[in-house]
């Protein structure tokens, strides 16, 4: 009868230590993870990459050009505004998609652990039930308990994000030079068509034959074709800036993904910071530029 | 032919757009030489020119969406999976069965009861490795 509990004590300090050892583990990856700087990155990405004006103004601008062009050519301006009506959606949804990225990306690193804040608190109250643990001997488990289940999902957070960065960045660096593309050599290119169409309409304010050069009106032409011009210009200017943060989106996102083994460790936290900094100086500059 | 790409696009949309801002230079230069209709023609023609060009980025900005619906598609994929870790996060109820288990292992020490201990014992090893297998599953 002793020989056999000896064999179960010895079997069951086995499993315990087993048991504990899984403990410490988990515990230990508790405390050594660091998400800080990927969580600002996905957060200031998140609200950079949804610069929604651009898409916005690229519609527009056809109904602001009807005044600068005689009428005849209004069907026409007409026309090129319901086709890019129709592109509006995939636009947006271009820009959404990295917006939802950086989301789950800043999400996965924030993680959520409302059930788990909730089901610990049921946890303390079956706790308070256990009459035979004494109330700091409860407190303990609890406290155990409760880093426990952080630790498992730091764990699990950990492997997930390493996993989504390793697997997106393809796509996303795909999806962001795509968009790139389209506002560099798409719009802003339509804009700088703006700004000759609006300098010909003051040209012809100012230069058409038989006008007569009064000096006031030719003035305030010139004034008038001035902050008209600025106000492209500043339109170029924000999607300039919106260029710049897609690429310091694209070049976070390449580190990250270069290094996403070691996502999670305050070294790649540390390297990651100026790509972090860049990235809001960019979203700084575009802030700027079109308030 | 092949069909127009879109950098085509874009760089005749260039082409059309720098020949109408050379053709205004040219009209403003030789202002003194043109009767109102001829200035007049050379405007329409400027416009046409540059409402040209816009309509080539408008055609090239679909194209560019076209070309990258593949990519999209995966990047759309990438933001569900990211959505269901941190969902698989806030049910993932293993940890609490880890935490459940270390209570039923410290009632079953402090009270004693020998013949208890195992049954603790194994519930902790299996809410353990059930977190780390359901994790290592994910890798592969």
């Amino acid at each position: 009868m002793n020989r056999s509990l000896d064999v179960n004590v010895i079997g069951i300090r086995g499993s315990f230590w087993k048991a504990f050892g899984i403990f410490l583990l988990v515990s230990f990856v508790s405390g050594c993870v660091s998400f800080r700087e990927v969580k600002v990155f996905a957060a200031l990405s998140s609200d950079a990459a949804s610069y929604d004006a651009l898409t916005r103004d690229y519609v527009a601008a056809l109904d602001r050009r009807k005044q600068y062009q005689p009428e005849k050519f209004h069907g026409e301006l007409e026309a090129q505004k319901i086709r890019r009506e129709a592109q509006r959606a995939s636009l947006d949804l271009l820009q959404q998609t990295v917006t939802d990225y950086m989301q789950g990306l800043g999400n996965l690193a924030a993680g959520n652990t409302h059930a788990y804040d909730k089901s610990l608190k049921e946890l303390s109250t079956n706790l308070s039930r256990a009459t035979l643990l004494t109330s700091e001997e409860k407190e303990a488990v609890g406290a155990l308990s409760t880093l426990l289940a952080r630790a498992v999902t730091a764990g699990y957070r950990l492997h997930e994000l390493r996993k989504l960065v390793r697997d997106a960045n393809q796509p996303l660096q795909h999806v962001i030079q795509a968009t790139r593309k389209i506002v560099e050599k798409g719009m802003i290119a339509d804009l700088q068509v703006e700004t000759a169409l609006l300098g010909r309409y003051y040209d012809n304010f100012m230069y058409m034959p038989g006008n007569p050069m009064e000096p006031v009106a030719m003035a305030l032409a010139r004034e008038a074709k001035a902050e008209s011009l600025g106000r492209v210009n500043t339109r170029i200017r924000s999607a300039q800036g919106y260029i710049a943060v897609l690429d310091k989106i694209a070049n976070a996102h390449q580190y990250l993904y270069e290094h996403h083994k070691k996502i999670g460790s305050n070294e790649l936290d540390k390297q990651f910071k100026p790509y972090v900094a860049d990235l809001r100086m960019a979203y700084r500059g575009l802030l700027d530029v079109s308030h | 032919m092949d069909k127009l790409s879109s950098d085509d696009a874009f760089e005749l949309g260039n082409q059309f757009r720098d020949a109408a801002i050379a053709l205004g230079d040219w009209r403003i230069q030789h202002r003194a030489s043109l009767s109102k209709a001829e200035w007049d023609e050379l405007d329409s023609q400027e416009i046409l020119l540059l409402n040209t060009a816009s309509s080539l980025y408008t055609s090239a900005i679909g194209l560019v969406l076209a070309d990258s619906q593949l990519a999209f598609e995966r990047l759309q994929s990438s933001v569900k999976e990211a959505k269901a870790a941190v969902k698989h996060i806030t049910t993932l109820k293993q940890a609490l069965d880890l935490a459940s288990a270390l209570v039923l292992l410290a009632g079953a020490v402090y009270s004693g009861n020998a013949a208890s201990l195992p049954s603790a014992i194994v519930a902790l090893e299996d809410a353990a490795e059930a977190i780390v297998d359901g994790t290592d599953s994910r890798t592969g």
